[in-house]
């Protein structure tokens, strides 16, 4: 006789149980609730069913991927030499001016002097960075930071310090920071080496320190598993120097609310003093608030510190750029893609191009600051020498959705528009969530079985792909040369149907467009009534997928689309910082009605 | 009437066939007191109850235990408990009869309840319930008391 002790469930246990009993006649009322046997159940099944949930937890937590708990999670990334992203403050920048008449030849604006911005009528305070200062030009003061800009950040939260004792007994000490959401790229620590003196020493974070030696002064930040933040200093042997017993260490950090932050795009801040009067200080916003992000989450947490493990915090392959750009700027980007100068097209050896991909909002001063950031701060000091970084923006391929499906509107409760709007809303759903954005593949196959799961009264479906580049704007009155890339290999020439179409725009006073001659991959004028107005206005080369329109002459300034059929459209690949998304302005869903009854005939 | 049986039924008409079997339902002692106590040489098992005794068991446990009690089962129990530290004013002999009704009908399918008599002494916070119940099996007779008080 035997127990089955593979079930972790009570009620499994409690059966394996009965059916021990079952076969031995001591004991029969095991199936009657009331019973005493059955209360004795209870209570070992209950026992095991506890043990078996504990023993699994613990071995889940034992692993990053199944871990639950931050804390496991926390430990884990730890040991990978990850450090989680904390809190980050919402970043704007503003220019502020003042008129004061009859003042001082300058005036200063304190670093954390607090600007308030507001988001969905909840305001944030923002405080400056730095200290700035004004010159008097004819009673007209504009505030400049040290590098003699205008544009002043502000960082949206509250500035706080924490004073420690260094205790000479205590082992392996660690300084507890009583704050959940703390920036802990605000962190500054200074090491003062006693009570009563006035110099310092800086410590610096170990993530940002490109060596270490034995007079280094660094700290370790962690989150705790209660939440809290924890700095830790070298023992003074294997990591630098360590703050020596008596010592006062004076922390400041910022704590802020995070992405809740962002999307103020007006500050205010309280009246310039100066001489028992007050003068209001003019703010004009150069870039809204941006960037604030909350806690790295747990499963971006087990996403990432493989990732940065495996990078070891040096910049050497593609995928190393991609995970420390991201790790460290996630805040800002939905996405970065990566690649070597010898991948690119034409060969840029020497070179690593990156493309980054911004969150939604983030105005184009605000991603020229980032990538200079990047620049300073990562792949400056992180990446081999004598390879410069090259930011490319990111190359959009529109894609035109041509479906069609037949119905059996009885089958469904829906009529055949409701269907064929439901279908449209499918296919941009399908956009939002599994393309836009790099590398993301398009398959043909995944969205039309979508579409023919959506309702039983879809019979079946079928879908028509183009690809289509877009010139931003063709300059009216001057003949120029245009080369478009795809980013996958074009159809070949067919002769029946064109392969390569444009958009019309206007020649020669006639609305035209660009085909590709039937059966060639000469490009023609055409005008609407499909006769050909110039016999070559350039080819395309279907391998290498280009376009290229020679000496292009229109009437009226215009945007350009260049469409034209993939190769393969049951699989687009997009290549480097190509972006895959929808023209929506072509998207066509039509649907047709089945009326196949008739066996006998056509 | 000449019965006949099958062969795949085993001949059984060469047989007697076992109508009952001897014990129908044989559980734990609750009290959990072990035989010969007074023995130490031959001291071993604990005692068994069975059919009446056991079902009268299983009634009492049932009746005393509180829902929630049982782990995964959180309505298995009677409400008895629960009415000790009820107003006086609020619970009656029905209440109490009801709420026992109740929890025999829903959890202990192995009897009928005949009568359930209730004594509730105000003056000493105590309640005394005494169910009158057949077994379904053998319809034997069987009654239960259930006390509950106040500790102090």
């Amino acid at each position: 006789m035997s127990i089955n002790a593979s079930e972790l469930d009570f009620f499994n246990i409690k059966e394996s149980l009965k059916t021990y009993l079952e076969q031995s006649d001591e004991f029969r009322d095991y199936d009657f609730e009331a019973s005493g046997i059955s209360n004795i159940l209870d209570v070992l099944a209950y026992n095991t069913h506890m043990n078996g949930l504990i023993a699994n937890m613990a071995v889940n937590e034992s692993f990053l991927t199944s871990a639950q708990l931050r804390s496991s999670v926390l430990a884990h990334a730890e040991s990978l030499g990850y450090t989680p992203k904390s809190v980050t403050s919402s970043t704007a920048v503003v220019n502020a001016t003042v008129t004061i008449p009859d003042g001082p030849e300058t005036i200063t604006l304190d670093q954390n002097t607090e600007f308030c911005g507001d988001v969905d009528e909840v305001t944030f305070s923002f405080k400056t960075t730095e200290a700035a200062t004004a010159t008097n030009v004819g009673g007209t003061y504009t505030f400049k930071i040290s590098n003699d800009s205008p544009n002043i950040t502000l960082k949206e939260g509250t500035s706080k310090t924490k004073t420690f004792f260094v205790d000479g007994n205590a082992t392996n000490q660690a300084y507890v920071l009583t704050d959940d959401n703390i920036d802990t790229t605000s962190l500054t620590v200074d090491v003062y080496e006693n009570v009563t003196t006035q110099e310092f020493t800086v410590y610096n974070n170990i993530d940002y320190v490109p060596t270490i030696n034995n007079a280094s002064t660094i700290y370790i930040i962690r989150e705790a598993a209660n939440g809290y933040y924890e700095l830790q200093f070298s023992d003074g042997n294997t990591l630098g120097k360590a703050p020596t017993a008596g010592s006062r260490i004076v922390v400041r950090y910022r704590t802020s609310q995070g992405a809740s932050a962002n999307g103020a795009t007006e500050f205010v801040t309280k009246n310039f003093a100066y001489n028992g009067d007050v003068y209001p200080i003019v703010v004009t916003t150069v870039a809204g608030s941006v960037g604030g992000s909350d806690k790295e989450s747990i499963q971006s947490i087990k996403f990432n510190a493989p990732r940065a493990y495996a990078s070891q915090q040096r910049l050497v392959t593609s995928a190393d750029y991609e995970a420390l750009i991201f790790k460290t700027f996630g805040a800002y980007l939905k996405g970065v893609v990566a690649w070597g100068g010898n991948e690119n097209v034409p060969p840029q050896f020497g070179k690593v191009f990156v493309s980054l991909q911004f969150q939604d909002g983030i105005d184009e001063q605000s991603q020229e600051i980032q990538k200079q950031i990047i620049s300073d701060q990562l792949t400056s000091n992180l990446s081999i020498m004598s390879i410069d970084t090259e930011f490319v923006q990111p190359q959009t391929t529109y894609l035109e959705i041509i479906t069609a499906f037949n119905a059996d509107v009885n089958k469904s409760n829906t009529s055949l528009s409701g269907l064929t709007t439901n279908i449209e809303s499918l296919i941009k759903e399908h956009f939002n969530t599994e393309l836009n954005t790099f590398s993301a593949i398009f398959r043909r196959s995944q969205l039309l079985q979508k579409i023919d799961n959506l309702s039983p009264g879809i019979l079946n479906s079928q879908m028509t792909v183009r690809a289509q580049q877009r010139i931003d704007e063709v300059v009216a009155g001057t003949e120029k040369d245009h080369t478009l890339n795809f980013p996958f290999g074009i159809a070949s020439p067919d002769k029946d149907t064109h392969t390569v179409t444009t958009s019309i725009f206007s020649y020669n006073g006639q609305n035209v467009l660009i085909k590709n001659k039937l059966g060639s991959n000469i490009l023609q004028i055409f005008d609407l009534n499909n006769e050909v107005k110039r016999t070559n206005v350039g080819t395309y080369d279907p391998a290498k997928g280009t376009v290229f329109l020679s000496g292009l002459l229109i009437d009226n300034s215009t945007e350009l689309k260049v469409s034209a059929f993939p190769a393969n459209q049951s699989t687009l690949v997009p290549l480097r910082n190509y972006i895959l998304t929808l023209d929506e302005s072509l998207l066509d869903v039509s649907g047709f009605i089945e009326t196949g009854t008739n066996k006998a005939t056509l | 009437m000449a019965k006949a049986f099958s062969i795949e039924d085993g001949n059984l008409s060469n047989r007697a066939i076992v109508t009952s079997v001897s014990k129908l339902h044989s559980d734990i002692d609750c009290t959990f007191e072990a035989k010969y106590a007074d023995n130490e040489n031959k001291k071993g098992d604990i005692y068994k109850k069975t059919d009446a005794a056991s079902v009268r068991q299983a009634v009492k446990n049932l009746l005393m235990t509180v829902p929630g009690e049982k782990p995964f089962n959180p309505y298995f129990g009677s409400a008895l408990n629960g009415m000790l530290f009820s107003l006086s004013n609020d619970v009656d002999e029905d209440d109490i009869e009801s709420a026992i009704f109740q929890a025999i009908d829903t959890y202990e399918p192995r009897v009928i309840v005949n009568r359930v008599d209730v004594d509730i002494n105000e003056d000493n916070y105590s309640v005394e319930a005494t169910v009158i119940f057949q077994l379904i099996n053998t319809l034997e007779t069987v009654s239960v008391t259930v006390s509950i008080s106040r500790k102090r």
